[in-house]
């Protein structure tokens, strides 16, 4: 890995300014409007350190909540909610039965982590679904919800195909992931993605890490590992049914199931018009019973 | 060499469904922990209730708008009763809906976009105008009402214009709601789309058309109350129809058991189709071949069917509530595409400036 030879302007310890596309520094991207970024969450090189939960809770200034321990695993976290923003998922795959496994495959045997994060899908459910308009799709194609506008009605919240908005009582709003928007404008690399000292979640514009993805699929299944493959990124599980594509995308190495995602989650409202128009003809169809019977029958009466 | 055997019959499978290894293994019932994959709706008794009374309140508006239409002078009581409960389900429904807000104080946040994909948004606009329509109609019938003397004062015509309008957008309410719900993740709402909506809808009927009934006894109208529990049978053996729809869907889907077992099952068995379906559809069928009806059979109907319909929305969002909470239950529902999932145009008009990248 070289050094970007920018770094070398900012050779300080303790800057007392901030460094101007620091993020190009950081990970190689340049942050500009208009263009599409994204997390590419590879799941193989994640050791379940948490320092992405941390950074993102640090950054965002989100309080805590679950506290106590679950007896999943390692997770204590949950799950993604209005207060947790990243949220590692930790499968430990022990054998069936309750007997210790004999046998073991030698790369992501019986340890899986994954650092799950809103998806901010190219079609948003919870956007589509948003009648105030408070949750918008950023200068950086991601979905971010206005805290000013937003009323708590809730109806993002069901309309996420992965559960992760969620309204806090505290408030009385709806909250997610921003990507770190605030980040993003000042031309900082998101907090998650810069803490990961792994790169298991890497940040940047969204086809140079489908391309960055592809590549390391590739790779993978040279190297034995064939059970590597996409979800989120175009014609893979998880972009399906209109959501065309995840913009924080996953390389995974078990079925979406196993880390509590679906496999062809669908876009909520492509239901809205088979719905709607059903109803309709059948009211249709029961004004003209209606009018039938109310223009008919009267004679008998009197 | 090994490389080779492992990956051909994955390149093989890729191509049949467009899912790439290891995903098109067949899914065993994995789940995280049994942990919920999506999260419930946090919509509680009270957008049930909403559902109900903006569904009786819109129908009761299309039969007074008919008995307008094609009635004449003996359809005054269902003609003031249906305005009259139109306003009424509004005025009840309305606060319902604000009060189930997060952040009541920002309700006309409501009104600051239109969106065709957002049930949620085009329903506001529909609630409104449906509102104002009726209202205006209602207003107008009051005051025409008391200076008519034989014929339709000014103002009862006015109320005659601007029911029609009111009558359409009251179509939309009585089956909006169920597109809200079908355009969630919740497996059990999302299951039956079509069936829902028809459900929700000759419920919506069904029920005004008892309200207005029960209207009649109270008046003496035992005629009237006739006619209204035909439409009200009829519109109940619709709904039966489309709950053997839904259920039918649900089944092939296989999301169906939180609507189906434990105590919510029960209600929705025993509330919603045995007293909300069965007695009406016997109580109205003995009065339609009985040379005199009775108006204790006519009456009972109404009620059970007014009942009924309460016990049917509560019981679907409680279940699709829970559905949500079951894993296997979504991960079932989404383990295939959906087929003629279509894209389609969308109008998504903002009021103030919006993010969409150019």
């Amino acid at each position: 890995m070289g050094v970007h030879p920018r770094a070398l302007d900012y050779a300080e310890s303790f800057p007392n300014h901030v460094i101007p596309d620091e993020s190009e520094l950081t990970c190689g991207t340049k942050i500009e409007p208009g263009k599409s970024y994204g997390f590419f969450t590879d799941t193989t090189l994640c050791i379940g350190c948490k320092a992405c939960e941390v950074a993102c809770k640090e950054w965002n200034g989100l309080p805590a909540d679950h506290l106590g321990l679950t007896g999943n695993s390692y997770d204590n976290t949950g799950d993604l909610g209005a207060n947790t923003w990243r949220h590692v998922a930790f499968v430990e795959k022990i054998g069936s039965g309750g007997d210790r496994a004999q046998e073991m495959k030698p790369f992501q045997s019986n340890w899986l982590m994954m650092s799950d994060v809103c998806k901010h899908c190219a079609n948003a459910p919870c956007l589509e679904a948003c009648p105030t308009g408070s949750i918008f799709r950023t200068e950086f194609d991601t979905v971010v919800v206005q805290q000013d506008i937003c009323n708590g009605c809730g109806y993002c919240v069901p309309a996420c195909p992965f559960g992760v908005v969620e309204l806090s009582l505290e408030d009385g709003k709806a909250h997610k992931c921003t990507l770190c928007y605030d980040r993003l404008k000042g031309g900082l690399e998101p907090a998650c993605a810069k803490a990961c000292p792994t790169d298991s979640i890497q940040f940047g514009e969204i086809n140079e890490l489908f391309e960055r993805a592809g590549k390391r699929v590739e790779d993978l299944h040279e190297k034995g590992a064939t059970d590597a493959y996409l979800y989120g990124a175009p014609d893979t599980p998880g972009a399906t049914g209109g959501l065309k594509h995840l913009n924080a995308f996953f390389l995974l190495t078990d079925r979406p199931e196993v880390y509590n995602l679906p496999v062809a989650p669908t876009r909520a409202s492509d239901r809205v018009r088979p719905s709607f128009l059903t109803g309709l003809a059948a009211m249709a169809g029961l004004t003209l019973a209606a009018a039938a019977l109310m223009s008919s029958g009267r004679e008998r009466g009197r | 060499m090994k490389q080779e055997q492992a990956r051909q019959p994955v390149e093989r499978r890729v191509e049949q469904t467009a899912i790439p290894h290891p995903a098109v293994e067949e899914w065993n019932g994995e789940t995280y922990y049994g942990q919920a994959s999506v999260k419930p709706s946090p919509f509680d008794w009270r957008v049930a209730a909403y559902v109900y009374v903006a569904g009786l309140a819109g129908s009761a508006q299309i039969i007074a708008t008919l008995a307008d239409r094609l009635g004449d002078e003996r359809d005054e009581t269902t003609i003031r009763n249906g305005r009259f409960l139109a306003v009424a389900g509004v005025a009840i429904g309305a606060p319902l809906l604000i009060m189930d807000l997060k952040t009541p104080s920002r309700f006309y946040n409501m009104l600051r976009i239109y969106r065709t994909s957002s049930p949620m948004s085009f329903g506001s606009y529909i609630l409104g105008a449906f509102g104002a329509a009726s209202g205006l109609t209602a207003v107008a019938h009051l005051i025409g009402e008391r200076r008519a003397d034989g014929g339709r004062s000014p103002m009862r015509r006015a109320a005659d214009m601007t029911q029609v309008p009111a009558a359409f957008l009251g179509a939309g309410m009585s089956t909006y709601t169920a597109a809200l719900l079908s355009a969630t993740s919740t497996p059990l709402w999302a299951s039956a789309p079509q069936a829902m909506a028809a459900q929700f809808g000759t419920s919506s009927m069904a029920t005004a058309a008892a309200a207005l009934s029960l209207g009649e006894q109270i008046a003496g109208n035992a005629d009237n109350s006739r006619r209204l529990d035909g439409l009200a049978a009829v519109a109940a053996a619709g709904e039966l129809i489309a709950t053997a729809f839904a259920e039918k869907r649900h089944r092939e889907t296989g999301v169906g058991a939180t609507l189906r077992d434990g105590p919510i099952g029960m209600s929705y068995k025993t509330g919603a189709l045995a007293l909300g379906l069965g007695v009406p559809l016997v109580c109205h069928s003995i009065n339609a071949l009985s040379k005199r009806p009775s108006r204790g059979l006519s009456i009972l109907g109404s009620l059970a069917l007014l009942a009924g319909g309460m016990v049917m929305r509560q019981a679907i969002f409680q279940a699709g509530n829970k559905s949500a909470e079951r894993p296997d239950d979504y991960f079932r529902l989404t383990q295939r595409i959906p087929e003629g999932a279509k894209p389609r145009r969308r109008v998504d008009r903002a009021v103030d400036a919006r993010g969409r990248l150019p």
